[in-house]
C-alpha cells in the first residue's frame, strides 16, 4: 500500500503537505490521548498498588498540559496534613 | 448590561473576558477576511465571460490552499487553547462566597469569616423605580471587592440553573449534588448583570444574577451591616 501511495505522489506531489497536516494532527491528538491516559490524576491503572491516584498529589505538579500564568514550582499546600 | 439591538458583547470588566474578547475580534476578522475572498471568487467566476477549456489542474496551487488553511488554523487555535487553559487557572483567591441555585432565585453564603447568606429575588416589574432595569434587578445584590480574587463555588438546591455574568466572562451550571468553582477577578467598580441560564422552570427568565463590585473598605462596612441585620 505504502509503495502505491509513493507513486501516486511523484505524479501529484500537491498531496504532500496534506500527508503532513493531517498526519501531524493525527500525531498529537493520539499523543494528547495518551498523555491524558497515563499522566491524568483521574485515571486509575493499578487498582491495587495505586488505587486513588488523585489523592497522592503534590502542590507542585502541573497536571495540566499548559500553563499559562501560574508558575507550578512556586504553590504550597493549602489544606492540613494528615 | 445588554443595550437594546445590541450585537457584540457586553463590555468587559473582568482580565478574563477582554481575553475573551480579543480571541473573538482575531477569529471574527480571520472569518470576515475568508469570506469577502469567497464572496469574490464567486462572483468573479460566476459573472466571467471567458473560459480557459485547457487548465485541468496545478499542484502548485493545490499545495497553497492546503497549507495556507493549515497555518490559518494554527494560528486561531493557539490562541484558543492559550485562553482555555488560562480560564482553567487557579489564582488564590481572597475571598469565597456559594451562589445556590433555587426555584426562582438565588442564594448567597459568604463563610469565609463570619456566616452571611441571604437570598436574591428579582424586582418585580410593577415594583421597580426609575432608572432600574426591567428583568434584571434583584433585591439583594452578590457584593464583592474590586480587583480581588473571588472563588465562587455554584450549586443548585432542586433543579439545574446556571449562573451567568457575561460582562465577567462567567457561565457554570448549577447542577444539584455537585459543586461547581469559578475564578474571576473584577477589573473597575460597578454593578453587571446576567441571567440564569439553565432552565429550570416557569420563572427560568426572571431569577438574575446581579454581581456589584465595590472597593474593599465598602465591601467591609456592607458585609457588617448586612451581618447586623440578619
Amino acid at each position: 500500500m505504502i509503495g502505491t501511495v509513493r507513486k501516486q505522489l511523484s505524479s501529484h506531489p500537491a498531496l504532500i503537505p496534506l500527508f503532513v497536516f493531517i498526519g501531524g494532527g493525527v500525531v498529537m491528538s493520539m499523543s494528547y490521548l495518551a498523555r491524558l491516559a497515563l499522566r491524568n490524576p483521574d485515571v486509575c491503572w493499578d487498582r491495587k498498588n495505586n488505587p486513588e491516584p488523585w489523592n497522592k498529589l503534590a502542590p507542585t505538579y502541573q497536571y495540566k498540559f499548559y500553563a499559562v500564568g501560574i508558575d507550578y514550582s512556586k504553590l504550597k499546600k493549602e489544606g492540613p496534613d494528615f | 448590561m445588554a443595550h437594546p439591538s445590541q450585537l457584540g458583547f457586553q463590555d468587559a470588566a473582568s482580565p478574563l473576558m477582554e481575553e475573551l474578547l480579543h480571541f473573538h475580534d482575531h477569529a471574527l476578522m480571520i472569518v470576515i477576511l475568508i469570506s469577502t475572498m469567497v464572496l469574490y471568487i464567486i462572483v468573479a467566476m460566476v459573472t466571467a465571460q471567458l473560459t480557459d477549456k485547457l487548465v485541468l489542474d496545478s499542484q502548485e496551487i493545490e499545495v497553497i490552499w492546503t497549507v495556507l488553511p493549515a497555518i490559518i488554523l494554527i494560528l486561531i487555535a493557539l490562541p484558543s487553547l492559550r485562553i482555555l487553559y488560562l480560564m482553567d487557572e487557579i489564582n488564590d483567591p481572597h475571598l469565597t462566597i456559594k451562589a445556590l441555585g433555587h426555584q426562582w432565585y438565588w442564594s448567597y453564603e459568604y463563610t469565609d469569616y463570619q456566616d452571611l447568606g441571604f437570598d436574591s429575588y428579582m424586582i418585580p416589574t410593577q415594583d421597580l423605580t426609575p432608572g432600574q432595569f426591567r428583568l434584571l434587578e434583584a433585591d439583594h445584590r452578590m457584593v464583592i471587592p474590586v480587583e480581588s480574587p473571588i472563588r465562587v463555588l455554584i450549586s443548585a438546591e432542586d433543579v439545574l440553573h446556571s449562573w451567568a455574568v457575561p460582562s465577567l466572562g462567567v457561565k457554570v451550571d448549577a447542577v444539584p449534588g455537585r459543586l461547581n468553582q469559578a475564578t474571576f477577578i473584577v477589573s473597575r467598580p460597578g454593578v453587571f448583570y446576567g441571567q440564569c441560564s439553565e432552565i429550570c422552570g416557569a420563572n427560568h427568565s426572571f431569577m438574575p444574577v446581579v454581581v456589584e463590585a465595590v472597593p474593599l473598605d465598602h465591601f467591609e462596612n456592607w458585609s457588617s451591616l448586612m451581618i447586623e441585620d440578619a
